[in-house]
């Protein structure tokens, strides 16, 4: 196994693992009767995720020397500066989009957690399943 | 346990033997070698002084991303994050103003430690949000970072002596309308100085561009501020700050009176 192909392999890996990861956590969203459980499991889901999109921003460099952050240090660049950081810089874009991903997911946990505990403060429970019957006794008294 | 042992074991074998066939096999994951197109434009014209009306002047070309290039994209999506708060606030509605009037909080220790580890994680929050421009970080993350602060003083001092010093619902409200206010401001401010000069220029423009000669200096008196850049990062950390500071407070409202007057709004059903 040359050089290459062991890159290609070790992405192949992170890459394969991400989609278990986000296998699993969609089995917790989903088959977990705990809303707080499946609050942890759609974390997980989008974490495994936005490090997924972060991967597909990422690059091989001639050589396979490690890639350097998209952040210029050299300021004003020179020349030299701007073509080394040309031929090493990962992709900007992807990790830009991630950024404002993990501050949007932070709220919205934030406003689902706010969710569950109001309707612990109602009904006394987080067990979907009881929630359910609960509705549906609801439903049958009137 | 031995069967679990053996299911994660058989999960990594799988994992491994999948990633080799992907890298083997006909279906494989593109890894490229070179940049790509788009991201070869953003990264050479992210600071670049021998191209102007391309260039954000940004080094972090995260920042210049996601405050320059995609601005209106990030707008909208600190829209989605405030709208996110105010569901928080209407969904406790009624409970915000229901602090106790004394509180206990921790030890002595753990509140004249967290005295001195707070001022510091508002020192490196601050840092954060001024070298956004510069180094990893922005408003969102020194707004985050901030935040912990007011985390920490809630669990070692209680709600009640942060309402006595000011720091509750009302303020977190003010401020962080203080920042979307700031935020929206910076964002027109090449469109205002345009209209007083009357000449064009765009909505979230940063430096001057073909037919917007209108456009903020990047550097003032040799120290690096990239125009709008260090503005809208300033503004969005303080309303990102305050956003967290809210919620956090309304998640540390006393359960008992909350309970009761979630319950006694329910009284209908």
């Amino acid at each position: 196994m040359d050089l290459e192909t062991f890159a290609k392999f070790v992405i192949n890996v992170v890459a394969v693992v991400l989609v278990l990861n986000a296998a699993i956590a969609l089995y917790g969203l989903l088959a977990r009767p705990n809303l707080l459980k499946k609050i942890i499991a759609l974390t997980i889901f989008s974490d495994s995720i936005n490090s997924f999109a972060i991967l597909i921003g990422f690059r091989l460099v001639k050589g396979f020397e490690n890639p350097v952050p998209p952040v210029i240090t050299s300021v004003p660049p020179s020349e030299s500066y701007a073509r080394w950081f040309l031929a090493k810089s990962v992709d900007p874009l992807p990790q830009a989009l991630v950024l404002t991903a993990i501050v949007i997911n932070l709220a919205v946990t934030a406003f689902l957690v706010a969710l569950a505990i109001q309707i612990y403060r109602v009904s006394g429970t987080l067990d979907a399943r009881t929630l359910a019957y609960e509705k549906a006794r609801r439903g049958e008294e009137r | 346990m031995g069967s679990r042992l053996l299911a994660a074991l058989s999960m990594c074998a799988m994992a491994l033997a999948l990633a080799y066939a992907l890298t083997v096999g006909v279906f494989s994951i593109y890894i490229p070698i070179e940049l790509r197109p788009l991201a070869k434009i953003l990264v050479t014209s992210a600071y670049n002084e021998s191209t102007p009306l391309f260039s954000s002047m940004t080094p972090e070309i995260v920042t210049a991303v996601v405050w320059d290039y995609r601005g209106i994209d990030t707008f909208f999506e600190v829209a989605v994050f405030y709208v996110a708060i105010v569901a928080t606030a209407a969904l406790f509605r009624g409970i915000e103003r229901s602090a106790p009037r004394t509180s206990v909080g921790l030890s002595t220790i753990v509140r004249t430690v967290t005295r001195i580890v707070a001022l510091m994680i508002v020192v490196v929050g601050s840092a954060i949000i001024l070298h956004g421009h510069l180094t990893p970080g922005g408003g969102f993350q020194g707004g985050a970072t901030i935040a912990v602060a007011v985390a920490l003083a809630l669990v070692a001092y209680g709600l009640a002596k942060l309402v006595e010093h000011r720091i509750d619902y009302e303020t977190s409200l003010k401020v962080r309308s203080l920042g979307l206010l700031g935020l929206s401001l910076s964002a027109c401010i090449a469109l205002i100085a345009a209209l007083i000069l009357n000449t064009n220029a765009y909505v979230f423009q940063n430096q001057p561009k073909t037919y917007a000669p209108i456009g903020l200096p990047y550097a003032v008196d040799g120290v690096l501020i990239s125009g709008t850049v260090l503005l809208l990062n300033i503004f969005d950390g303080i309303a990102v700050a305050a956003g967290f500071a809210l919620l956090l407070i309304l998640l540390s409202q006393p359960e008992d009176v909350a309970r009761e007057r979630v319950l006694s709004s329910e009284g209908g059903e």
